[in-house]
């Protein structure tokens, strides 16, 4: 299954004709969503189920706006989205994919219902292919759109955040935050959405890892995993604070080009 | 002979021969002092500062007499100079005189008092600081001397410091004095700033002086001298012992008030609003004296409000522009209040501590000599012509009754006036005639000459003052000369009017009534209700606001509404609401889709 995802992602990342990124988004919704099932435990069975019902509309209204934007144009180069409407429509396929709101709700379930390694999957891996989607895309986008989105997603991220106590929850609600500060920059400058979507992947690989290996999906479980790995622990502790974006560690980084980039464009 | 030199050299003679007593314990452990010895010691001062006044009655001479500059700042310089004019060196033999007399009861009345040297250096350092004001021409050195009296007034008061009472009158003597304060130092820093000089001769402002630094002085002057509003501290300092009631609080300190607008009076002359205020604070503080007098039933507590409504007679007197005719008021005044306050030791002495005079009665017969000098006492009081009393307060009457000032005033002062010969006569009636209400085992002795030649130096005074004074001196103003018939016996009509009154009501308390408690009669034996009214009310709400804005503003709402917990509380306000939005049922999901993308769509065009 893991052959399947990597070559959906690819043909999605690669493409440059809108069916060929459809149909690599379709690839990769179908790979994972036997992954996602994997333990028969009936809560992954109804996070595969909503997964699979979002990420098909998501899907759907990519293929709509294509159509729509082939229609007007006749283009389907996935460069040459012109249509005001077929971007708007792209964007909220995109944002459903991505979980970004106001289109996020079935994310944090999702990822509580599948194990950490699939978990982690989700948040890397399947963010991939959307993002290289809004790269080539961003010219043409409406930015008041993508600033609402990305505002709400940032807010709502944090606030859904401080109520958890379910670490896969949490996690759901970061990612759901850093898309947020990933999407606020693509209108002016795509490389730095770029830029901040690697260091996540980075940061949260770790995280996800580590969280693997000490077996914690609670936060009272997480409590005592002092004891069984001390350095492991720590090593913890400076990656979650890296996520926070706290100066010194990565995590600052594109935050704060970002708000530079931000400032430039007097939208500080 | 050089008059001026003879002047100075004793007057500072006198200053000096006041001071031996405190410095000579400190150089040799043998010169300790005793009561006889500082009794002695203001006698010789007495008679001493007669020579500087008879030089100034005889050739008007009058002198100033810088010690030393304090150099300040360059700009500003503070020379401690001491004025010898009219006012101080006709004051300085009658507090001299007054003393001297109060001392010597007290060796009498103090002579049980363990730790009556102590007593009586008290009494000393007070007549001090009460004479660096009297002699001061630099508002700064009446300060010293102003704090100081003040301070000496704290410490005799709680003389009998185990008592309770004692020591909150003490308290409140020092808490209001120190409101006056505030006034007094809001003119000195007006008057540095403006003239660059605290020096009384340099006070003539010419133009009109802004009303806000004479409120000051007429606000130390309510405090230190008892006006209504700063005036409960009066009544409560009967708390100390006799001799201090007399020295302090009937002939010297509390004329410290009065006698500082006295000083400053070039600057006040020319403020209407801060003569009308004189007047109507000085009418409305006689009045209302005059009334908690009438149902008082301490002795000492009605000579405190005679006092009390004095001095608001002497501030009316400054409010009518006559601030000879006030001094006049304070050196007779002096006189027969100091030996009024005498004679109530003695009664209370002698009857064992009894003060109060539902429990007096018939003491004619078995206090011969106090009760004849209260009597003259009382005459003086009330103004009887041709005693000492009549010379000034007479005069004040007519003043105000031939002046187109204020006739609220005036009604006031003249209801006062008619009530001083009520409350005079009840105490007289109570005191000293009709059957006798004390205990029967009562030992009397009046023999002691400690007793009976003070009271009858005093009496003489009381007698003679008012005759003495305005022969010798010639008056600035001239007083009116020429009234009608019916304005002229007016004081005399009211108090003769007054007298009758008080006769006729005291026949009643012969027959066996109950007194009902009116309204009116509440009023007055509560004092007005102004103790409980403020001395409870402002202090509970200063500390109360004091504790709001201490520990509650900063602990309770800096940090709790705005601060830490405020934010916290705010974020889970928000995640609260959120999460109930998070219901995890697919349908919601996939209708709020659908419904943010029609949304976007729209808004898009």
């Amino acid at each position: 299954f893991t052959a399947s995802l990597l070559l959906g992602t690819t043909m999605t990342i690669s493409s440059n004709h809108w069916v060929m990124a459809w149909a690599g988004l379709e690839i990769n919704t179908l790979a994972i969503l036997p992954m996602i099932s994997k333990s028969h435990h009936p809560r992954a069975i109804e996070a595969a189920t909503k997964y699979f019902l979002t990420q098909a509309t998501a899907s759907a209204l990519l293929l709509f706006s294509s159509m729509i934007n082939a229609w007007q144009t006749g283009q389907w180069d996935i460069t040459q989205l012109t249509n005001p409407t077929s971007c708007l429509i792209l964007t909220s396929a995109i944002a459903m994919k991505l979980g970004l709101v106001p289109f996020h709700f079935w994310f944090p379930e999702v990822l509580q219902g599948t194990s950490l390694t699939t978990g982690l999957l989700l948040s890397t891996l399947m963010k991939f292919p959307p993002i290289t989607l809004l790269y080539m895309t961003s010219p043409s986008l409406n930015p008041t759109v993508l600033t609402f989105m990305a505002i709400l997603s940032t807010a709502l991220g944090g606030w859904m955040g401080l109520n958890q106590t379910q670490i896969r929850k949490i996690l759901a609600f970061s990612s759901i935050s850093h898309l947020g500060w990933m999407t606020i920059i693509i209108s002016y400058n795509p490389k730095l959405t770029l830029l901040n979507f690697y260091l996540y992947a980075l940061m949260t690989t770790a995280t996800f890892l580590t969280l693997h290996s000490t077996k914690a999906s609670k936060l009272s479980t997480l409590m005592t995993t002092w004891t069984k790995a001390p350095a492991l622990n720590a090593a913890l502790l400076l990656t979650l604070l890296s996520l926070a974006g706290l100066p010194p560690l990565t995590g600052f980084l594109p935050k704060w080009l970002i708000i530079q980039e931000l400032t430039k464009q007097d939208m500080a | 002979m050089d008059l001026s030199l003879v002047l100075n050299t004793f007057t500072l003679l006198t200053l000096t021969t006041l001071s031996t007593p405190i410095i000579f314990p400190l150089l040799s452990d043998s010169l300790k002092n005793t009561p006889s010895t500082i009794t002695n010691t203001v006698k010789a001062s007495f008679l001493i500062s007669l020579i500087p006044m008879t030089i100034h009655i005889h050739s008007g001479s009058e002198s100033l007499i810088t010690l030393w500059e304090w150099k300040f700042i360059m700009t500003f310089k503070i020379p401690i100079s001491l004025k010898l004019d009219f006012y101080s060196l006709t004051f300085l033999p009658i507090a001299l005189f007054v003393s001297w007399s109060i001392l010597q009861f007290a060796t009498w009345y103090m002579a049980s008092d363990p730790h009556a040297t102590k007593f009586f250096t008290y009494l000393l350092l007070f007549l001090i600081a009460m004479l660096t004001l009297i002699v001061a021409n630099n508002l700064f050195v009446l300060f010293i001397g102003w704090e100081g009296v003040g301070v000496m007034s704290f410490l005799l008061i709680s003389w009998w410091h185990g008592r309770a009472e004692a020591n909150t009158a003490a308290l409140q003597a020092i808490l209001y004095n120190r409101v006056g304060d505030v006034g007094l130092i809001l003119c000195l820093a007006w008057l540095a700033y403006t003239t660059n000089t605290w020096e009384i001769q340099q006070l003539n402002s010419p133009h009109q002086t802004p009303t806000l630094p004479l409120l000051g002085l007429i606000l130390a002057a309510t405090g230190k001298s008892a006006q209504f509003g700063l005036h409960p501290w009066l009544p409560a300092a009967m708390e100390g012992p006799t001799p201090v009631s007399a020295l302090l609080h009937s002939s010297t300190m509390v004329v410290a008030g009065i006698f500082l607008l006295i000083r400053t009076h070039p600057l006040l002359s020319s403020n209407q609003t801060a003569m009308t205020t004189c007047l109507c604070l000085g009418a409305l503080s006689t009045l209302f004296a005059a009334t908690c007098a009438l149902t008082q039933n301490d002795i000492k507590k009605i000579i405190a409000f005679s006092t009390s409504s004095q001095l608001g007679l002497m501030m009316v007197t400054i409010g009518l522009n006559l601030p000879q005719l006030a001094f006049l008021h304070i050196s007779t005044h002096a006189f027969f209040k100091a030996m009024l306050f005498l004679c109530s030791g003695s009664i209370i002495h002698n009857l064992n501590g009894e003060q109060d005079i539902r429990k007096m009665g018939g003491l004619q017969k078995m206090l011969p000599t106090t009760t004849s000098c209260l009597t003259i006492g009382n005459l003086a009081l009330m103004g009887t012509p041709f005693l000492a009393g009549f010379y000034s307060k007479d005069q004040i009457i007519e003043c105000l009754n031939t002046s187109y000032l204020n006739s609220w005033a005036l009604i006031l002062t003249l209801l006062a006036t008619s009530f001083t010969a009520v409350y005079t006569i009840r105490m007289t009636v109570l005191v000293q005639t009709g059957f006798t209400r004390i205990p029967p085992l009562t030992p009397m002795n009046e023999n002691n000459p400690a007793i009976t030649s003070p009271i009858t130096r005093l009496a003489l005074g009381s007698i003679m003052a008012g005759l003495l004074i305005t022969s010798y001196i010639t008056p600035t103003k001239t007083p009116p000369m020429t009234m009608p018939l019916s304005i002229k016996i007016t004081a005399l009509v009211i108090t003769i009017l007054g007298i009758i009154i008080a006769l006729e009501l005291s026949k009643l308390t012969q027959t066996l009534i109950l007194t009902k408690q009116t309204p009116l009669y509440n009023f007055s034996t509560s004092l007005g209700y102004f103790n409980l009214l403020t001395h409870r009310l402002t202090t509970k709400t200063l500390l109360t606001g004091g504790q709001n804005i201490a520990s509650h503003l900063v602990d309770l709402s800096w940090y709790k509404l705005l601060g830490p917990e405020g934010l916290a509380n705010l974020q889970l306000t928000t995640t609260k609401t959120i999460t109930t939005l998070h219901s995890g049922l697919i349908k919601a999901y996939l209708s709020s889709f659908a419904l943010s993308l029609l949304i976007i769509l729209m808004s898009a065009h």
